[in-house]
């Protein structure tokens, strides 16, 4: 962590103070006053510091601002990319096995009532042909999602338990844009709720297409256990629940 | 940081709510205080499974700084009652 952040942390500021604090706490209570309550007092703040100062050295450098500028930033220009195009088919989640990098979300550029099979692996470029058919072309973009896989520490097993923990851990913790996930398995098809989402979902041309931030991650994730592609079949938000229904392909 | 904002709130009431049990109680023994501090820290700190691995690391260093005061407290009880 650098100077600058260091001095902006909150946690670390709150750590110093209350060393500082519970040290003449325990100093003055402990050798001048004889107070045990006082000392006991003094001992419990600086345990508190410690685990301010401990926590505040794993907060990120960068701002929340910055991240928010970030996001948007690319967003807007594969939103821009997609719209200029006219494209108007779902995409589909493939993952890293298809596209010998990192998982990805290909944007058929015809219309997809019959889902394309994507039997090879892909090209790492932005425009793939993914089939026989010469019009089989589509746009081979890095999501959201690309990125939230990478924040995992290990790619989870197919199972709902397992799913769920990894999306938990990645909502809650590592994003802290929601409170928990729970996953349905039926056959290919697969529910997820999201559990009292924070993150603003616009409805955008893009988003009809790559589906919402939060969908695109959940997609990624399960594309990724599954080592299969995914489509995000529908999306939306009961209250404080966000539905997402999504579809396996063979 | 929502996680770390409620891991923080709960171990500064844990410990406040101790403090003031235990003085109520009457405990006059620093040991006790500390020995029930350091259980209730690790305690809260296993039950939140969720923390990333580099917050866990941090956090391990504090138990050993802690568990390291507790050693010492206890071998200056067994100095006492060997003196």
């Amino acid at each position: 962590m650098g100077r600058d952040a260091t001095i902006r942390n909150p946690y670390i500021w709150a750590g110093l103070s209350l060393l500082v604090a519970g040290s003449m706490a325990c100093f003055s209570a402990y050798f001048i006053f004889d107070l045990t309550w006082i000392t006991a007092l003094g001992i419990s703040l600086l345990i508190l510091s410690f685990i301010l100062l401990a926590l505040g050295r794993t907060i990120p450098n960068l701002s929340p601002e910055v991240c928010v500028l970030l996001l948007e930033t690319g967003i807007t220009s594969i939103a821009a990319v997609i719209e200029e195009l006219g494209v108007r088919s779902r995409a589909i989640y493939l993952p890293s096995s298809l596209t010998r990098h990192r998982p990805q979300a290909l944007i058929p550029l015809r219309s997809n009532l019959l889902l394309p099979r994507i039997a090879k692996s892909l090209p790492q470029r932005l425009i793939v042909q993914y089939g026989d058919d010469p019009d089989d072309t589509g746009l081979l973009v890095t999501t959201v999602g690309t990125t939230a896989v990478g924040m995992l520490e290990s790619i989870p097993s197919p199972s709902s338990s397992e799913l769920e923990s990894a999306l938990t851990y990645l909502f809650r913790v590592t994003l802290g844009i929601a409170d928990g996930t729970t996953i349905i398995t039926r056959d290919n098809h697969i529910s997820a709720v999201i559990h009292n989402p924070r993150f603003e979902n616009k409805a955008t041309w893009s988003h009809q297409c790559l589906g919402s931030p939060m969908a695109s991650i959940v997609a990624s994730v399960i594309a990724e256990a599954w080592d299969k592609p995914i489509t995000i079949k529908q999306e939306e938000q009961h209250k404080r629940k966000y539905h997402i229904e999504l579809e396996v392909m063979e | 940081m929502k996680i770390y904002n409620s891991y923080i709130i709960i171990v500064a009431s844990l410990l406040l709510l101790t403090t003031v049990i235990l003085v109520a109680l009457g405990q006059g023994s620093l040991d006790i205080y500390y020995t029930i501090y350091i259980i209730e820290a690790l305690f809260v700190t296993e039950i939140y499974v969720y923390f990333n691995a580099k917050a866990r690391r941090g956090l391990n260093l504090v138990t050993y700084i802690l568990f390291g005061g507790f050693l010492g407290s206890v071998a200056l009880q067994i100095v006492k009652i060997l003196a």
